[in-house]
């Protein structure tokens, strides 16, 4: 457990170290999230608050979905960069090590693009009727962001070896995340336009986000360790 | 010249043609009209039993994915893409058959509706097999990434399933399997069911039949290397 633990944690600091000295993947989803928001905005109509409210959780979690993409479909980059890929699959590096250390680094810069994405979407709307931002939204969006990662890191690593990676990411992104994002939708209507609590939701469409968020995660977890395997 | 395997195989596909045409015939010409729908219903004979089996095919490709990861299986790699494409057949007949009879039932020719948004999915998702298996070479990478995506795809079968029941949706929920019964009439249901075995048989024939055409076109293409070395 000792070893497994270390492992995780020497393989997160260096993920976190390569992710952090260069900023680019952050930044370019979060300037690619600014301009997507702007473009909603100017196609918006003011509307009555609980439209103002539907149109804020729609493009918030739209936008946060495709820069998301954007960040994800990149998750191994620094892996296939000088041969490192190889070289941990030649260790005897635990694949379920590997795997928590991959997706820690992704809920990290996951939640960068996603907590910033909602406050910008929120400020755009520039309507002082509505509240906009909660702390109870914030927390939706962060459990969805569990399932979206595990779905991220696993056809990131799928896709390794394709040479159609560009194409074929988002045309399975989006259909494999469909029942996270719904849930995630749902819920946050619920909690911002009908103010239901999380307590409330927990039965309702936030239990589903969690169900979804426990399958793709243990999905991911499991078939990780299948997908680096030697060849 | 046929192989006697071959012509066993043409016998059988021949066989599950004509009781696919009877299904039809069947649900066609000896049931009633529907008292609300009038003849339109009559394309639940094909739409029905191409969903069921669509999902079918989903989990054919489950277990050729399973036993891919597993076992390490080659031939497993060739069903999974074999059910892929019948997968993707089913749920674009489902998707099309839908839309001939929304538009004069519901008054469009589509709706974001639950059920028909995470059918589409499933046609992505399964239009998205076939492209990863046919983007990567051959090879046990390449079974494992598609043995992946097989399980995944497994996963939206059951959603698209409960959408009716978990999401508001215009399509009205099942009819068939629910408490308290069928609330369809009894010819109709026996021609349905008979359409749907006609059809589910035929797909898994089918994806059999395509999954040793896969196998041989691989045998023939490494033989053609062979035969270039030498």
């Amino acid at each position: 457990m000792n070893l497994y633990f270390h492992q995780f944690w020497r393989l997160f600091s260096q993920y976190i170290k390569i992710e952090f000295a260069n900023l680019e993947r952050l930044i370019s989803a979060l300037l690619f999230s600014c301009t997507l928001l702007i473009m909603f905005v100017f196609a918006q109509e003011v509307t009555e608050p609980s439209a103002v409210q539907g149109y804020y959780i729609s493009q918030s979690l739209l936008t946060a979905m495709f820069a998301l993409q954007i960040s994800f479909a990149r998750a191994l980059e620094p892996d296939t960069q000088d041969g490192v890929f190889d070289q941990i699959r030649s260790m005897s590096i635990s694949r379920g090590a590997w795997f928590w250390a991959k997706y820690g680094v992704v809920i990290i810069t996951g939640g960068m693009i996603l907590i910033p994405t909602l406050a910008i979407a929120a400020f755009f709307q520039t309507d002082a009727r509505v509240e906009l931002l909660t702390v109870d939204m914030v927390i939706i969006d962060l459990i969805a962001l569990l399932g979206l990662g595990a779905v991220g890191v696993l056809l990131s690593t799928m896709m390794l070896g394709s040479g159609t990676r560009q194409i074929l990411y988002p045309i399975l992104y989006f259909p494999l995340t469909t029942p996270v994002l719904i849930s995630a939708v749902e819920a946050n209507k619920m909690s911002l336009i009908d103010g239901a609590t999380l307590g409330t939701l927990m039965n309702s469409w936030l239990g589903l986000l969690i169900i979804f968020d426990i399958v793709y995660i243990t999905a991911g977890f499991l078939l990780f360790g299948e997908l680096v395997g030697s060849d | 010249m046929l192989e006697k395997s071959d012509s066993r195989g043409f016998a059988v596909g021949g066989a599950l043609i004509v009781l696919l045409l009877g299904a039809w015939a069947f649900g066609i010409f000896a049931t009633p009209t529907d008292a609300a729908q009038g003849e339109v219903y009559r394309i639940i004979y094909l739409h029905v039993p191409a969903a069921i089996s669509a999902f079918g095919a989903a989990y054919v490709l489950l277990i050729a994915s399973v036993i891919s990861i597993w076992k390490k299986s080659e031939n497993s790699g060739y069903w999974g893409k074999a059910s892929a494409e019948f997968g993707l057949g089913l749920t674009v007949i489902t998707l099309a058959t839908g839309s001939i009879w929304g538009y004069p039932t519901w008054g469009v020719w589509w709706t974001w509706d639950a059920r028909i948004t995470t059918t589409f999915l499933l046609a992505l998702l399964f239009g998205g097999y076939i492209l990863l298996y046919d983007s990567m070479p051959q090879g046990s990478r390449r079974d494992r990434a598609c043995g992946v995506l097989g399980i995944l795809i497994a996963v939206d079968v059951p959603i698209i399933y409960k959408s009716v029941t978990w999401w508001r949706t215009l399509h009205q929920p099942p009819s068939i399997l629910r408490e308290g019964g069928s609330t369809m009439e009894p010819e109709m249901l026996r021609a349905l069911g008979f359409s749907f075995v006609a059809l589910l048989l035929f797909s898994l024939w089918g994806i059999w039949v395509r999954a040793n055409n896969l196998k041989l076109a691989r045998a023939i293409e490494l033989e053609s290397y062979k035969s270039f070395k030498e």
